[in-house]
């Protein structure tokens, strides 16, 4: 064996961006945060040629998983056509050479931003989701060192009586997105900001979700078939954005997490928030065939878990 | 709907960025010269921020987004990261340094006296108007002293160390790989040593000068005396694969110690960074000065300051509130129509209990 077979010419860029050594520690800090699911793991989160908050750690991510054959699927807030969707979709086929599309079904690695598509994620799907803040605690101890001590300690009763205060207050509790859940029985972790309609679809799924925040430098995982209980009392049932009888105006669907439009007359409309389903009832609709996956949701209601 | 809205939001985002592009025009290397032998201090301030020394390449990035700063940190930091670390230059001692202006407020005359060398402290901020009516500023040339300064000065702190007015730091002796790296390892708290001063390193000027203005004007418990500041060109000591220790050449560096009075002794706090830049090493060494024991949550604790300095981070975090974020609305939306129709449901003389 020679040196210069151990070596390689040297290239102005790495593939997919990220040098090996990022993507080392990335796999590594993956591995942990499966281990220990919904457990933050520190990592050193380089920068990348994007603005942090601007999805940086799902990029990681995504940059460290992905392989010539990853078909890419890139959402924000539902939507493959929003421009920063746009944006970092371009980024990764340019580094990566990797097939994209905008269809579910399709998708090997779906990097989303605020949004679980409304149609069913199989095992062999890995879904990235991007975080702006990490740590659920932060609303009762913004201190991430306290913070990380009372996870340790499972200590998570400023997080309860947070929400008994807010069913005091207001008759109910005020979380909208990000609502905090229990994963495993045992980290209380914050889904990133998707809507509480999402967050049933992380219970007992069957594929990986890693969330990823690249500013606070965190990564954390719900591996398949985990549990993940949103924070709730025994008399005061979870509940989700009442959408379920909602119509889309522009395809028809019914029965999903949806976009109100406000009318120049006062009132509003809506549209439905996954774009790709949207497309796709619109599709079929017209007469195409059409592949529809099985949605999470059906009717407006969500089935019970496994 | 999608194919014609997908294709839409690429050419839009496409068409935005030459928009932003089209104003600056063609970019060529005498600009880039220019830039940078126009603009020494700014160079400094981006290469400090960017943690990456290299002029041309500041300059670069200062075309290249028009002068727009915290775009340009960003820029050098993302192309920094994909470098490779060949080498940890020996560390650099103070009393090495190849010093341009060294000054004292503790003492009216230190060892190796006060040294102004270029600055700016004295004059009067008049502007030159007379440039844009076609008189150009000429600036008069620096009658040389007789006796030029020692290249090298001895640091202040080190003669009230002997003085026993100061405890100096024992020396860290960690090898040079082991030093922990704050661009390949996260900061945690307490934060060690090096991840905080190579934090404050590359913090943003503005955030620095912001916080340690603060605890200057009294949400600090110590008040600052600058034992030194220094500007000066450091040697990088490197080793060669065959052994030779030869210099891969100078940068420029700035240093700040500022002094308090802490009981029988003074306390210090330290600051440097790559490149000329005063006010930064100042605040910077300020809070550094003030984070022993500040209270949890205060604008001078360690966690606190680290965090909300580093301007790569603030600066994305605060232009993403750009980016739209109507799920997340929508969800506060129905939280707060339903808890509204719940309160409305209610009897009127019924208030919740509080």
């Amino acid at each position: 064996m020679s040196l210069s077979s151990l070596t390689k010419p040297w290239q102005p860029m790495s593939y997919g961006f990220l040098d090996a050594s990022a993507k080392r520690e990335i796999r590594r800090k993956m591995l942990k945060a499966v281990a220990v699911p919904g457990c933050q793991m520190p990592y050193a989160s380089r920068e990348v040629p994007m603005a942090r908050g601007w999805g940086t750690g799902g990029l990681q991510v995504s940059l460290t998983l992905i392989n010539p054959k990853t078909c890419v699927k890139v959402i924000d807030q539902g939507a493959d056509d929003s421009v920063n969707a746009a944006s970092i979709r371009r980024f990764l086929a340019d580094v990566s050479g990797a097939p994209t599309t905008l269809d579910t079904l399709q998708a090997d690695l779906i990097q989303s931003r605020h949004r679980i598509p409304e149609e069913k994620l199989a095992a062999h799907q890995t879904l990235v989701l991007q975080v702006p803040n990490p740590e659920p605690l932060r609303s009762v101890q913004p201190n991430m060192s306290i913070a990380r001590q009372m996870h340790a300690d499972a200590d998570y009763g400023r997080m309860w009586l947070q929400l008994y205060e807010q069913i005091v207050r207001s008759g109910r509790v005020m979380q909208g997105a990000s609502y905090p859940a229990m994963v495993n029985g045992r980290h209380v972790m914050t889904p990133s900001p998707i809507p509480r309609w999402d967050v049933p679809k992380l219970h007992m799924a069957q594929h990986l979700t890693i969330l990823s925040a690249g500013r606070e430098k965190r990564i954390f995982a719900v591996p398949p078939f985990t549990r993940v209980e949103p924070l709730v009392f025994d008399d005061v049932p979870y509940k989700v954005e009442d959408h379920g009888d909602l119509t889309c105006n522009r395809s028809g669907a019914r029965g999903f997490f949806m976009n109100e439009i406000p009318l120049p007359d006062g009132s509003s409309t809506h549209e439905i928030s996954d774009s790709d389903y949207g497309v796709k009832t619109i599709r079929a609709r017209d007469g195409e065939t059409v592949e529809m996956g099985a949605t999470w949701y059906n009717n407006g209601q969500m089935e019970d878990a496994q | 709907m999608a194919y014609v809205a997908t294709r839409g939001g690429a050419r839009a985002i496409e068409q935005a960025e030459r928009l932003f592009r089209a104003e600056m025009g063609e970019i060529d290397p005498a600009r880039v010269n220019e830039i940078r032998t126009a603009m020494p201090y700014l160079i400094d301030r981006v290469m400090g921020e960017a943690s990456l020394y290299d002029e041309d390449i500041a300059a670069l990035a200062l075309a290249q987004t028009g002068g727009e700063l915290y775009e340009a940190v960003l820029l050098l930091r993302a192309w920094r990261t994909t470098q490779p670390r060949l080498q940890v230059a020996q560390p650099v001692q103070q009393n090495a340094l190849f010093t341009h202006r060294r000054i004292s407020a503790a003492f009216k005359d230190i060892p190796g006296g006060q040294l102004l060398g270029p600055t700016l402290d004295y004059s009067h901020r008049i502007l030159a108007s007379d440039v844009l009516t076609g008189t150009p500023f000429v600036p008069v040339p620096v009658d040389a002293a007789a006796q030029p300064a020692p290249a090298t000065q001895p640091s202040v702190a080190a003669w009230q160390a002997a003085n026993d007015l100061v405890d100096l730091p024992e020396p860290d002796l960690t090898r040079p790989d082991d030093i922990p790296d704050i661009t390949r390892e996260p900061v945690l708290f307490p934060s060690k040593r090096a991840h905080t001063l190579q934090s404050l390193a590359r913090a943003d000027t503005g955030g620095t000068l912001a916080l340690g203005y603060a605890a200057m004007r009294g949400y600090g418990k110590a008040h600052p005396t600058v034992n030194e500041l220094r500007l000066a060109e450091a040697e990088v000591m490197v080793k060669h694969p065959k052994g030779t220790e030869f210099s891969a050449g100078r940068v420029k560096v700035s240093q700040a110690e500022v002094v308090s009075k802490s009981g029988e002794k003074l306390s210090l706090g330290f600051a440097a960074t790559l490149g000329w830049n005063e006010v930064k090493c100042i605040s910077a060494a300020t809070l550094d000065l003030n984070s022993k024991g500040a209270a949890k949550g205060s604008a001078t604790e360690e966690e606190f300051f680290l965090y909300h300095t580093e301007g790569v981070e603030s600066s994305g975090f605060c232009i993403h509130f750009k980016l739209p974020h109507y799920v997340t609305f929508q969800s506060s939306l129905d939280a707060m129509r339903d808890a509204n129709a719940k309160r409305q449901a209610q009897p009127q003389d019924q208030e919740p209990a509080e």
